[in-house]
């Protein structure tokens, strides 16, 4: 990462990073940004964090980022499925992880992990042992 | 005991990676058929993994990072797509080929067909991953494996150390062996010693165990302890092969001739050993790639992962986890042979290599993951060379195993 100050190149700063909620879990990978600017030809500004396979799959071009948006777009329940937006102002600091200063489950960041636990994971006796120690 | 336990992970690391169903197999048939000419390559094999998996060890402690997220974070996501799905292929036969050789084992001491043990022990893979406490399954694994030793005890025994010697530091090819099949093999174990799931698990594994900083010291006691044993191991089922095998013109292609230095030096107990050591060597490699399947896919999507939080917590983890398990036991159960199978997917490793170790070697040099603790100049140097040395082996893999039939 080039950081002068508190500059930070994104591409190689922030994406691909892997994003961190308030209690460390992992909530996905920064796949995009969503940038907007002010005014026309101004600096554009990072509004929003995008993660999650429907905005990788636009990254990935080709045959393999078409399979994984088609896939995306199954497995998500609403009618339009978009990929999950973090507001760039709940990010609290940018090391090696992007690290949030909320929680994940008040993102849309878990649908597909949700659905993979409550239909499948969860049924499985011991699912919620606790393995003691936590991160 | 207590600083004895805190290097399983790497004992378990290298045990899985040097001596799993396939390198056992091809350890032997490599000393029965050119005696010690390639202990060389075991050793350069030795130094590569250790200088790699010491930095990829590093940069977990230091930020709770594992290898996969490196390789996303270094390479963007298309070629990180591509390394994902050679590694994960990789993964996928090593864990095929493991369930069987653990079925094998079983078959050994049971005289019951393998095939029927199969499920049996996919089941087992999934249950001590699904129930098993991570620091548990890697001391109970680790240690048992440890028992191969009983190979180093039988070379001792055997005390031949001239003829080892004579072909050790004078390599040569015999005659009736062609040079593509001495490169071949060649290839195949110093692919074993560098497999990449090697550094997938072990940097997982140092942050399943929350190292941290504190722990910089352990991760090098892990790293030149267990690798260097597990060099050790390979080199004595290779050097016990080429002084009982080799002078009875036997070619190794099935498990069972493995125990035979063991059956003419030690007798029945010997052999009984050495299959419990099979068994936990196999068993202990199912674990390694089976968690490296869910290691690897859940780090390049950015998902929670790991048996250190509750399983409902890592959901996506534990569906790949058992999802490859089933297949895996699928695939073995179609009598497909375990040994060919491992022995095609390390020379395959090979061509993959370069895009697992490049990340891992720029991030080690990176202050943002590992702070102060950045790469010496001299390990730079060392590393960079194992590199070129990997490109090459790349570019030379496919070739070789077309020109040679797979060695034979």
């Amino acid at each position: 990462m080039t950081r002068a100050g508190n500059r930070i190149d994104a591409g190689l700063g922030l994406l691909d990073r892997q994003i961190l909620d308030k209690d460390g879990k992992d909530s996905g990978n920064v796949d995009d940004l969503e940038l907007f600017a002010r005014e026309e030809g101004g600096a554009p500004y990072v509004m929003y964090i995008l993660a999650g396979p429907g905005a990788l799959a636009r990254r990935l071009r080709g045959r393999a980022g078409a399979w994984l948006e088609s896939a995306f777009e199954r497995l998500h329940h609403s009618e339009d499925p978009h990929p999950a937006r973090i507001p760039f102002g709940v990010v609290k600091d940018i090391k090696h992880s992007v690290e949030l200063s909320i929680s994940k489950r008040g993102l849309d960041v878990t649908t597909i992990e949700d659905w993979v636990r409550d239909h499948f994971i969860s049924k499985i006796p011991g699912a919620y042992h606790d393995p003691g120690g936590t991160k | 005991m207590k600083k004895f336990l805190e290097i399983t992970l790497g004992i378990l690391t290298a045990i899985g990676g040097f001596v799993d169903i396939g390198d056992i197999v091809a350890n032997a048939e490599s000393g029965a058929r050119f005696h010690m000419s390639l202990a060389w390559v075991v050793i350069v094999g030795v130094v590569g993994i250790i200088v790699y998996a010491e930095m990829s060890g590093r940069v977990a402690a230091l930020s709770g990072r594992a290898v996969f997220d490196l390789v996303r974070e270094r390479l963007g996501p298309r070629v990180a797509l591509t390394n994902l799905l050679a590694s994960y292929f990789i993964n996928f036969l090593t864990l095929t080929a493991e369930i069987a050789g653990v079925s094998l084992a079983l078959q050994l001491a049971s005289s019951v067909n393998y095939l029927l043990w199969i499920p049996l022990v996919a089941f087992l893979v999934w249950f001590v991953i699904w129930r098993v406490k991570f620091e548990t399954m890697e001391r109970i694994f680790g240690i048992l494996g440890l028992v191969l030793i009983v190979f180093v005890v039988v070379v001792w025994r055997l005390g031949d150390w001239h003829t080892l010697s004579a072909t050790a530091l004078h390599p040569s090819i015999p005659k009736g062996e062609g040079i593509p099949t001495y490169f071949f093999f060649a290839i195949a174990l110093f692919g074993a010693a560098m497999t990449p799931y090697e550094v997938f698990f072990f940097s997982s594994g140092a942050v399943e165990e929350h190292w941290t900083r504190t722990d910089l010291m352990v991760n090098r006691a892990n790293v030149y302890i267990g690798f260097a044993l597990g060099g050790i191991l390979s080199l004595a089922l290779m050097a016990s092969a080429d002084l009982v095998l080799s002078p009875g013109g036997i070619s190794v292609s099935h498990l069972s001739q493995v125990t035979l230095p063991a059956a003419l030096t030690i007798g029945k107990l010997g052999v009984a050993v050495t299959i419990v050591g099979f068994f936990a060597a196999t068993f202990g490699a199912a674990l390694e790639t089976a968690l490296s399947a869910g290691y690897t896919v859940s780090q390049f999507f950015g998902w929670q992962w790991g048996t250190f939080v509750k399983r409902v917590e890592a959901p996506r983890f534990h569906a790949v986890v058992i999802l490859s398990v089933i297949m895996a036991a699928m695939v073995g159960l179609t009598t497909i042979d375990p040994i060919k199978v491992t022995e095609y997917s390390i020379v395959l490793s090979a061509a993959a290599l370069p895009l697992t170790y490049f990340p891992i070697l720029v991030i080690a040099n990176d202050p943002d993951y590992v702070g102060e603790k950045t790469n010496s100049k001299f390990l730079n140097v060392i590393a960079f060379s194992y590199l070129v040395l990997l490109v090459i082996v790349a570019l030379a893999t496919i070739p070789l195993m077309i020109a040679t039939k797979g060695g034979s």
